[in-house]
């Protein structure tokens, strides 16, 4: 494998080597102190499916796109969705544990691996988990690389859960009381509701109007199952406020509104403070009129998109109120990762588990923070 | 001489009554829920509260000496037997911290029994959805080290897909919170990694965990068939369908008769080559839509019946069979070897053919119940033995059909974890080099291995390491990597 031989060049001259999928999503943004870059790009496509057993198995640097291709014809898919562009690889999609508006009804992306291949930094080759749906076999390679950012190994091989697309879909939007305490009870009552959705995502004004919804802040949910099960959770979801049909391309459309952009954060904490953290999030970034915001409500996730700089005010704030709730970056210029998240990855055992796979600590330095 | 000693430290800490020096009472400690193992621990030691346990593994640091966690002892790897060193039990650990029906969360600490938990968070309308066959006694500590599942786990996921947090201490005595209970948490995915790591990697004190939402409708059926390859392909045929059961578990006839001759009687067809017990949850009306398709899938697979409980009684009187199944294979003989290979579910018919072959050969009875829905085979082999020539043929026979189960893509553990049982298959699925990752994974939480040693990974996959220059260029490489 090329891969492999590229990382062994790199790990025997100590050369910091960048690992990128399909170099199709932008860089999160932490300084990278490479002087190569390894690209998975030309390592792609379908290894082995069988689309009976509901699992394929796939290069790292297969795009989303070529994946939805070849499990769409059998059917099938795999609900990850992640927000941004599908010419992004498996691979990447995995490295950074990235995660769409199906993670409230199918789980992220954690959930749906099954088995990894990885080039460490030594340019071994290792594998963890397997080709079956269940497997407590070794340790937990597989969760260890997922969201390791390529720190750990360049991800080679794939192994997917797949579901078969339901025979029905239906996408619904509703408008949402504004006010945080009407809006909580409204996150209350859906939650209750005899509704399994695929996704429950609010959605701000402006991107409701982006996505091509009326320009109000609005909640966007997909049912999907059989004739019975959707007709039934439409007439649940109605009850509970005035809701449209909306388009099914409103998923997509939110998937990529984020890209160019040039800083994404997310604000998490218990379900139950999302209205109050949906509040602050609005409040904060008030000035920035060009922000768009949803926020995954089962999951109590705020994702926040902002086109251009934040004003120091609202990165002030939001500094301050990390004791509220936990910021995670996905996208953001230097400084702004040095002020909110200095490094992911200070604790011993995690500074343990950088250097048994990558001892010359070649891989992706600095993506999770400086290297100490 | 050492070990008084080292118990008399422990009393210190725990008190005399929670510590056992003398074989007699360390005999019940001998073995867990599969008897052919059995290692005596040097000492076991009980602690009663979360400052109790970090104080005992402090101890246990500075004198160096290993140990074993271990929670109610149900598991069935042997995987919580103590070779002669320190047995650290934590079944006195049952506070129940917090529950959140608002957020759907629960702090419990890990002698908490899983059913325990469910019985607290049913009348809330949520539930805890791991479901081990031995709910009834098997502790969250014990779940979270051999990351079980159970039959509801073919669509709910295992217990890495419901625990939030875990803090843990670690053999060091370090205390340390992995996940996140409130919100999203960056970084490495040490929650992952210990979840299933077998009290490899550490003790964990409390658990949060995630509690699902009730289905508003559950139907259960029990489809009867007249030929095992009929119920086999009829499992293949439900899955590729696209319908994610509940559970979907397969009982063969030897299963069925011993059940049925038991105290745990289901009504199973005693005259059935094999059932399928089926569980379809959702909403109510598209529930009854889904039991219509597995009905029409049952029948023109050959099912020769196929009923529905009428109501909550009789569900329940239907899984009660599955899931002491186990227990009343007791019945047949003293021994019980039991597998726990999953393999890629089209394959099913096929290899419980080839199991019934290599069961006639080595003249092994063999009893097939298992999670048909995720793959999952149990063949459980009753034996005696105090029998050498049966123990021979019983040994030879689990090695074929793990072989059987490795060639069609299989793994050779799905819950019950590799322990001491399948120590000598994970050669067959792992290269030397992923095994060697696995131990540095291990160290990197132990670095001593002191925790539960000479489980999951064989000590010749690891010593590898210590040998090459790896791991003194890893200090080289920290400098090298500042100044890049």
């Amino acid at each position: 494998m090329i891969i492999q031989e590229r990382v062994r060049e790199a790990a025997a001259q100590s050369n910091p080597v960048r690992i990128a999928g399909r170099s199709t999503w932008l860089s999160a943004g932490r300084p990278v102190a490479a002087t190569q870059t390894v690209s998975l790009a030309d390592h792609s496509g379908v290894v082995d499916y069988v689309p009976n057993d509901l699992t394929i198995t796939v290069r790292g640097g297969t795009s989303l796109a070529e994946l939805s291709r070849a499990t769409g014809a059998e059917g099938q898919w795999l609900p990850v969705n992640p927000f941004g562009s599908d010419e992004g690889s498996i691979g990447a999609t995995v490295a950074t544990a990235s995660s769409g508006p199906f993670a409230h009804g199918f789980g992220t992306i954690r959930d749906l691996v099954l088995g990894v291949e990885v080039v460490t930094g030594e340019g071994k080759i290792i594998r963890g988990g397997g080709r079956v749906v269940k497997n407590v076999a070794g340790f937990d390679l597989v969760r260890l690389m997922t969201g390791s950012w390529g720190t750990l190994g360049a991800i080679s091989e794939v192994t997917l859960r797949l579901y078969a697309k339901p025979s029905h879909r239906l996408t619904m939007a509703m408008e949402t009381p504004t006010d945080a305490r009407r809006l909580a009870e409204r996150f209350r009552g859906l939650l209750d509701a005899p509704i399994i959705p695929f996704a429950l995502e609010l959605l701000s004004d402006n991107l409701s109007q982006r996505i091509g919804l009326p320009p109000r802040q609005m909640i966007l949910v997909e049912f999907g199952g059989n004739a019975a099960a959707v007709s039934a959770q439409r007439d649940a979801f109605v009850k509970i406020g005035a809701a449209i049909e909306a388009p099914p391309e409103c998923w997509d459309k939110l998937r990529a509104a984020t890209s160019g952009t040039k800083i994404v954060f997310r604000l998490s904490g218990l379900p139950a403070g999302l209205a109050a953290r949906w509040d602050f999030a609005k409040q904060t970034l008030e000035e920035s009129h060009d922000t768009l915001m949803h926020a995954s409500i089962g999951r109590g996730i705020v994702r926040c998109v902002a086109p251009d700089a934040l004003s120091s005010t609202a990165i002030e704030k939001l500094v301050a109120a990390r004791t509220n709730h936990t910021m995670i970056l996905e996208s953001a210029p230097a400084d702004l990762w040095k002020r909110i998240s200095p490094s992911a990855i200070t604790d011993r055992v995690s500074q343990s588990v950088r250097r048994a796979f990558d001892p010359m600590m070649i891989l992706n330095p600095g993506i999770l923070g400086p290297v100490n | 001489m050492a070990n008084e000693r080292l118990a008399s430290d422990l009393a210190g800490i725990v008190g005399d009554r929670f510590v056992l020096l003398r074989p007699s009472e360390l005999l019940v400690y001998n073995s867990d829920g599969l008897p052919g193992y059995r290692r005596k621990p040097s000492v076991a030691v009980f602690p009663g509260t979360r400052d109790e346990t970090i104080e005992v593994v402090r101890l246990l640091a500075r004198v160096g000496v290993p140990f074993v966690p271990r929670g109610a002892g149900t598991g069935l790897s042997g995987g919580a037997l103590a070779d002669d060193v320190v047995l650290l039990g934590l079944h006195r650990l049952k506070r129940v911290i917090s529950i959140d029906a608002e957020n759907r969360r629960a702090t419990v600490e890990p002698g908490v029994v899983n059913l325990a938990l469910n019985r607290i968070a049913g009348p809330l309308g949520l539930l805890y959805a791991p479901d081990p066959s031995s709910e009834a006694a098997c502790t969250i500590g014990g779940n979270v080290a051999e990351n079980a599942g159970g039959p509801h786990c073919l669509k709910y996921g295992v217990t890495l897909n419901h625990v939030l947090s875990i803090t843990a201490v670690l053999p060091d005595g370090e205390v340390v919170t992995l996940g996140s209970d409130s919100g999203e948490r960056e970084g490495y995915d040490l929650l992952g990694a210990f979840i299933g790591s077998e009290g490899c990697f550490g003790v964990a004190l409390e658990v949060t965990v995630k509690l699902t939402k009730k289905p508003p409708a559950v139907r259960t059926m029990l489809a009867d068939f007249v030929s095992v390859d009929d119920a086999a392909r009829v499992t293949s045929s439900i899955i590729a369908s696209g319908i994610v059961p509940a559970a979907l578990e397969f009982m063969d006839n030897a299963t069925i008769r011993v059940v049925e001759e038991s105290i745990y009687a289901a009504g199973y067809p005693a005259d059935a080559a094999a059932v399928l017990l089926i569980e379809l949850d959702g909403l109510t009306a598209g529930v009854e839509a889904d039991v219509a398709v597995v009905r029409e899938l049952c029948a023109a697979g050959g099912a020769r019946d196929v009923r529905v409980a009428g109501n909550e009684a009789e569900r329940l009187r239907l899984w009660q069979g599955r899931k002491k199944a186990f227990g009343a294979m007791g019945r047949l003989a003293p021994h019980l070897v039991v597998q726990d290979a999953v393999i890629p579910r089209t394959r099913l018919a096929e290899v419980l053919a080839t199991i019934a072959r290599i069961a006639a050969t080595h003249r092994v009875h063999v009893c097939n119940v298992f999670h048909a829905g995720d793959g999952n085979l149990h063949p459980n082999i009753p034996y005696n033995a105090d029998d050498p020539d049966e123990s021979e043929r019983v040994h030879l026979a689990m090695q074929e059909i793990m072989r059987a189960c490795v060639d069609a893509g299989g793994s050779i553990t799905g819950e019950h974890g590799v322990g001491l049982d399948k120590l000598n298959y994970i050669e067959m699925i792992f290269s030397p080099d992923s095994l060697d990752a696995m131990c540095r994974l291990r160290s990197a939480f132990d670095p001593d291995r002191r925790a539960n040693p000479g489980k999951v990974i064989p000590i010749h996959s690891c010593q590898e390491w210590k040998a090459t220059p790896a791991a003194s260029r890893a200090t080289a490489g920290t400098t090298a990597g500042a100044t890049a």
